[in-house]
């Protein structure tokens, strides 16, 4: 018995190890005494008839038939994949209550907590800015995070091309056609050094620009406006000052790395600002930041902080765009 | 007032048929500026002077500068620049 | 209704104004004629149409607001005319063939980008 079990597992051994069938009258040789642990093991005792062995045999399998099960199987999970999000998503519509019904609670009691709540839950004068930045902070946060990330994506990818640039500059000895490729096109004349005009006009409205982007941030809580619209001004005057000047003036005191710790500094103190207030203002809970009085510049809790921050990353964001598409510099 | 409502939304959708079938990259741009123009004075007949900041701003200021930006690289800036190549 | 009066006139002259601009924009052939009739006549017209609100309006807080847009206007149309002029001179193929053209400032020799 023991001897057959032994016959099956050395056949099994050499199928998988790829020995071809033994001849009849082989003397196995003894195995090698245990008290020598550490010596090498005859390892080509059976490879007299070498076949491939099971590894190599799979490989070769999975290269020839492999892209072709991997299809199979893809197309079929994405199918799969496919019909059950469909089916959990239309089982989730047809819960919903009719599109446009008046007595949805979206078209009347929402709207009516908003209005009459609104002043003294969040302490913002502008409904507005209460509502998109208490009631539903998380979305702008979101709004920020994907602006932010599409202005790294952008940085990332021209930053590369002007690493690369600086190699080639460094080492001649790189092909001569290494050039940006995003700078092949036609070449642009630019005109905005000595014009005196565009200059003197600059200098008169810059200042007024930058006033109006940060009232408009600053008073986003009670006027109309917010960190959205602020920011946007902001950056306005950035590009004008880019414009009229040139872009090393602007370079003197934003740079690439004054964009990133300041919309890094933005998005990590919203995020933990709003964090704080969730998880302890958020159900009713206590809350120590305080509201304030309706109509001050120093109410509405949080939201003068978070128009900030947001007015921050959308004013180095949209800037960061504009020189990056036309310099490939920041 | 109804009256220029109605005028501002007919002009916004010329303006957004517009935009689709002209052939020209830079026509659509401009086109699409005075849509984003006429959108923020809707906005404000709309009492929603928040969203009328910030069409204008970024509407019709930041995001015409990028799509031009971008038809410069891309050298659809005008016909000008084709006569010379 | 001396102001009413007042008002109207102002308001006429800019839409009058305004009407000569937008027609010499369709009728004039090259750009530069563009836009000399766009920059002189809008910032006329503007002028005209906002001081004609100002009389209507009298002397409040929105007047002073109106009064700020003429100034801004006034400083930022002339500066976005000169520089579509400025634009359209250097990038022209052959600006002799449109106006007399003479290069006092050299900006094109020194200008390799």
């Amino acid at each position: 018995m023991n001897e057959e079990l032994k016959a099956i597992w050395r056949s099994l051994f050499d199928w998988v190890m790829g020995n071809g069938p033994r001849p009849e009258n082989e003397v196995i040789p003894p195995e090698p005494p245990p008290d020598l642990p550490f010596t090498l093991k005859p390892k080509d005792k059976y490879s007299r008839f070498h076949e491939a062995t099971l590894k190599e045999r799979y490989s070769q399998w999975v290269e020839i038939h492999g892209l072709h099960i991997f299809s199979i199987v893809y197309s079929g999970l994405s199918v799969l994949t496919c019909v059950v999000v469909v089916s959990l998503l239309l089982a989730t519509v047809a819960e919903l209550p009719p599109f446009g019904d008046e007595k949805n609670p979206a078209n009347n009691e929402v709207i009516r907590r908003y209005v009459e709540h609104g002043g003294h839950e969040t302490g913002a004068q502008n409904i507005v800015a209460g509502l998109i930045l208490d009631y539903r902070a998380f979305d702008t946060f979101g709004e920020s995070a994907v602006l932010f990330t599409a202005a790294v994506s952008v940085l990332m990818i021209l930053g590369a091309s002007r690493r690369n640039k600086q190699d080639n500059e460094l080492s001649p000895n790189v092909n001569e056609d290494g050039k940006n490729f995003l700078q092949r096109g036609p070449p642009i004349k630019t005109f905005r050094k000595d014009d005196a005009i565009l200059r003197g006009v600059a200098t008169l409205s810059i200042p007024v620009i930058l006033m109006m982007g940060c009232v408009v941030v600053i008073n986003g809580h009670l006027s109309p406006g917010g960190g959205f619209s602020g920011g946007a001004i902001l950056s306005t005057a950035l590009i004008l000052a880019a414009n009229a000047y040139g872009f090393e003036r602007v370079h003197d005191f934003f740079n690439e790395r004054t964009f990133i710790v300041s919309s890094s500094t933005a998005l990590m103190i919203y995020a933990l600002s709003k964090g704080y207030s969730f998880f302890t203002g958020a159900n009713h809970l206590h809350s120590i930041i305080p509201k304030g009085t309706i109509g001050n510049i120093l109410s509405g809790g949080l939201i003068l902080p978070l128009n900030i921050c947001v007015g921050l990353i959308v004013a180095g964001t949209l800037y960061g765009f504009y020189a990056l598409f036309s310099e490939g510099d920041m | 007032m109804i009256v220029i409502e109605w005028l501002l939304l007919i002009f916004l959708i010329v303006c957004a048929i517009a935009v689709s079938i002209s052939k020209n990259l830079l026509n659509s741009v401009i086109i699409f500026m005075s849509y984003s123009l006429v959108m923020a004075v809707i906005w404000v007949l709309l009492r929603s002077p928040d969203l009328a900041i910030t069409e204008a701003a970024v509407g019709a200021g930041v995001t015409s500068v990028l799509f031009f930006l971008a038809l410069r690289k891309i050298g659809q800036m005008g016909h000008k620049e084709d006569e010379e190549k | 209704m001396i102001r009413v009066i007042i008002a109207g006139l102002l308001m006429l002259s800019g839409l009058f104004v305004l009407g000569i601009a937008t027609l010499g924009i369709f009728r004039f052939s090259t750009m530069l004629n563009r836009i000399h009739v766009a920059a002189k006549c809008d910032t006329l017209g503007a002028l005209l149409m906002l001081s004609g609100l100002i009389v209507l309006s009298g002397w409040n807080v929105f007047s002073l607001k109106l009064l700020l847009v003429i100034i801004f206007l006034w400083l930022c149309n002339p500066a976005a005319s000169h520089l579509v002029a400025r634009a359209e001179v250097k990038t022209h193929p052959n600006i002799n063939s449109i106006c007399d053209y003479i290069d006092l400032t050299n900006e094109n020799k020194n200008d390799d980008n």
